[in-house]
């Protein structure tokens, strides 16, 4: 793997002590480490328009992961080769280097790559790009902070962003994960959750993420790691699209709110005392 | 390499050859059905895969159009697991661009480049397994795909290795005869005009052993293109009889 | 990723759609069938294992070195797989230069997906000295060709492969001052081989108009839209699952995709494994590319 010359590297052979950490699942009874219950969200707080340059961004906090994405576009494709009737959509997934235990380099891995192009197509059905010839629509996201669950939160952010760029749009896209340990189903699992090794010994374990246009119910992103019975699957995959029409109330508050800022007529300042901030969890 | 020997005292090397045997050649002409040429060839354990695509008309860099002749765009690679260690990158590096570009002047020397003007054929060879002659293969290989693509070529490209090792000239040198670090040249021609397409050596020989080696090399080249004219010939009557039997 | 293939007109497209309404294919397959598959294992002398793969028109060679490296801090007792996937530009000439090394990380973050799991594969096996040394297997795929349906084409390939792989056996002895020393045996056949019964196969499903298809030739994929993609274990358990294609899918066919990508994986496992062992006792004089 190429390695970035220009910036200092760390010594070679320096190790995180997070190695060497445990991770747990449950606490005392059956709540989660941070006392929720196994098919509850954390709180989640969604915010359109935080990058001022951009044409449309959106950031979202889900518990303690934190992502932002920035829209710019549609612009006309820089070098093209040919004239194509459709525009194209372009996703760019980068984890800060301090966004993990493990520092990440600056280089995007395949991991990242992977993550785009994942987040790519949940977000292409759903935009309109049969709208835009010739021209192109970007979409970058940054993993602030990653505390599980980072690649439904991008989903999300980016069709938020997407969404505040104006560009036009059948639906939107929700993103939620579920980790499988055995028998226990964990909705929006914490970083802690998808690393813990309960249940690898178990028939079913593993990771779901879904992303879904909630209004047309149409599954536009859905992508599993680890080993799961069939019918564990199915039932993973319904729990992740229960979670994410539990995200789409926050995703259409967040839309409205952002609207009304734009345009002075609608944003009734004294009438409605400001909800932003307060997309609580649903 | 230094307690390896070569040549026995019997006169046979390691793989039990004569100095001036080619190791055993096997080819096979249209593996691939999408691509419009494409051949594959053993050398011993030496084992390459040519494709051709074209004529076809100029995609990346129209700049690059000639208006008088075709222009052949040539790429080699190397597969990672064809090398005893493995390599971390089947192309791009130095030694394999090097390698694409002699392949290129081998074969703009030999297609009749100048039937298919501001059009492009590619070559793309890969080696599947390394043992010596690498370019060799490559040449071999390539000259039986652009055949089967059906590209007019003024005559066959056949090449071959020879080096000079325990003061005799030897033929179709292989990976383990490479690293003595004897000298070796590498020469491809077309067998029946004689011309010398390319002629490359490495490392330092004597001027007056220098005719030796190139004979046995140029008579390598003439063995090789007897071999890859009687597949060629085998293929085509092959391929004839099955469509008159449809 | 198939539009670098070719174009299809409408006609050609409303013909295969209509095709598969039917439950037959412009190839007289019907929803649920592969094309016919030709595997040969042992095919490159100098790898640890090797498989070549031919499915319909796509053919894969999968070479599998083992080498000898350090193991994750994080995984001290087990050895490591590397995925390496090279589209040649011999499969299209658009993937000259860099231009296949999209497709190829798709493909390699697609196996990476399915053997992600422990069970997989039994990567204790691998080491040899705990935090100190262990095999590297580097498995490095090579696309010869594409004609549609690569994923399955390389996940058969690499599980024939892996199936082929032999690790030479090592002893490790420590001298007075405990220093370790790890002594490779001569024998060439004084081997290990590696336990591939949990290696999962991944089976394509592509959505073409209201149904889906396995196996779909490049002319099919061009008409689906969304794609998934399922590793299945020889159980029949579901291990790395993920939708392709800029599409969307609708729940309920996803839980009948999942359906029958199982019971068709369930059927390439076991088929898969009877291939091998029957290659493998029987002394045919191999063919490679020669055949």
């Amino acid at each position: 793997m190429p390695t970035d010359s220009r910036r200092v590297p760390g010594p070679q052979d320096s190790r995180s002590p997070h190695w060497y950490g445990k991770h747990a699942t449950r606490q005392e009874g059956d709540t989660r480490p941070d006392g929720r219950g196994d098919h509850d969200l954390r709180p989640v707080y969604l915010h359109a328009g935080v990058v001022s340059q951009a044409t449309g961004s959106a950031y979202i906090e889900m518990g303690q992961t934190k992502v932002i994405a920035a829209v710019y576009g549609p612009r006309e494709i820089a070098r093209r080769e040919e004239f194509t009737m459709k525009g194209r959509l372009c996703c760019e997934l980068k984890f800060a280097t301090f966004a993990c235990r493990r520092r990440r380099q600056h280089i995007q891995d395949n991991q990242e790559k992977d993550g785009a192009l994942i987040v790519l197509q949940a977000l292409e059905p759903a935009v309109c790009l049969d709208r835009f010839p010739k021209s192109q629509v970007d979409v970058y996201i940054t993993v602030l902070q990653d505390d599980g669950s980072a690649l439904a939160a991008a989903i999300t952010c980016a069709a938020a962003g997407l969404a505040d760029a104006g560009v036009m749009m059948y639906d939107i896209v929700a993103g939620c994960s579920v980790r499988q340990c055995g028998e226990r189903q964990l909705l929006d699992p914490s970083v802690g959750e998808e690393l813990s090794q309960e249940g690898e010994s178990a028939e079913d374990h593993g990771m779901v993420t879904v992303g879904l246009l909630p209004s047309l119910n149409q599954v536009s992103a859905l992508t599993l790691d680890g080993h799961l019975q069939q019918q564990t699957a199915v039932q993973a995959v319904k729990t992740c699209i229960g979670g994410c029409q539990g995200i789409y109330p926050i995703l259409k508050d967040c839309l409205v709110t952002s609207t009304r800022k734009k345009i002075p007529a609608l944003d009734p300042k004294s009438s409605h005392a400001s909800t932003e901030g307060q997309n609580g969890q649903t | 390499m230094a307690g390896l020997e070569i040549i026995s005292d019997q006169g046979y090397r390691i793989d039990g050859r004569r100095s001036s045997e080619l190791r055993k050649v096997c080819a096979r002409m249209g593996v691939f059905t999408q691509a419009d040429g494409s051949a594959y060839i053993e050398q011993g354990n030496t084992k390459a895969l040519a494709t051709v695509y074209g004529p076809h008309e100029v995609r990346k860099g129209r700049g690059k159009i000639q208006h008088d002749r075709a222009v052949v765009n040539c790429q080699f690679s190397m597969a990672t697991f064809s090398t005893g260690e493995r390599k971390s990158r089947p192309k791009g590096d130095r030694r394999s661009q090097e390698m694409s570009m002699h392949l290129r002047q081998t074969f703009e020397a030999v297609i009749v480049t100048e039937l298919f003007p501001r059009s492009q054929i590619d070559i793309y060879v890969q080696i599947l397994q390394a043992d010596g002659g690498n370019y060799c293969a490559c040449v071999n290989a390539a000259t039986l795909a652009v055949i089967d693509a059906g590209i007019p070529m003024k005559d066959y490209v056949c090449a071959c290795t020879a080096g000079f090792i325990q003061d005799s000239p030897l033929l179709d040198i292989s990976y383990v005869e490479e690293s003595a670090g004897a000298p070796f040249l590498t020469v491809a021609m077309m067998p029946k005009s004689e011309q010398i397409v390319l002629l490359e050596m490495n490392s330092r020989l004597h001027a007056d052993n220098m005719e030796k080696v190139l004979d046995l090399a140029t008579q390598g080249c003439k063995d090789v293109f007897a071999v890859l004219d009687r597949h060629v010939r085998d293929h085509v009557s092959e391929s004839h009889a099955l469509m008159t039997a449809s | 990723m198939s539009s670098t293939l070719g174009v299809l007109s409408d006609a050609e497209r409303l013909f295969i759609v209509h095709g598969v309404q039917d439950d037959l294919r412009s190839d007289g397959r019907a929803c649920e069938d592969y094309r016919h598959v030709q595997v040969e294992t042992d095919v490159v002398s100098n790898t640890s294992g090797s498989a070549r793969l031919r499915l319909g028109n796509t053919d894969i060679l999968v070479g599998v070195k083992a080498e000898m490296g350090e193991p994750d801090p994080g995984r001290p007792k087990e050895g490591k797989l590397e995925f390496f996937v090279d589209c040649s530009a011999n499969a299209s000439p658009e993937f000259e230069g860099r231009g296949g090394e999209e497709l190829a990380i798709e493909v390699s973050n697609a196996l990476q997906r399915i053997f992600n799991s422990r069970s997989t594969l039994d990567l204790t096996a691998l080491c040899i000295i705990p935090e100190g040394q262990c095999w590297v297997l580097y498995v490095d795929v090579l696309v010869l060709e594409c004609g549609g349906n690569l994923f399955d084409a390389v996940s058969l390939a690499v599980k024939a492969a892996l199936f082929n792989t032999r690790i030479p056996t090592v002893v490790v002895t420590a001298d007075d001052e405990g220093q370790q020393e790890i002594e490779l045996s001569d024998d060439p056949y004084d081997v290990k081989r590696l336990d591939v019964d949990n290696v999962p196969l991944i089976v394509t499903l592509s959505k073409i108009g209201h149904r889906h298809v396995v196996d779909a030739s490049w002319e099919e994929e061009l008409c689906s839209l969304a794609r998934l993609t399922v590793g299945v274990t020889q159980k029949g358990t579901i291990a790395g699952l993920n939708k392709e294609g800029s599409g969307s899918l609708d729940p309920e066919s996803i839980y009948e995709m999942i359906e029958s990508g199982k019971k068709v994986g369930m059927v390439l496992n076991s088929r898969l494994k009877e291939a091998l062992e029957k290659e493998e006792n029987s002394k045919r004089e191999k063919i490679g590319f020669l055949g």
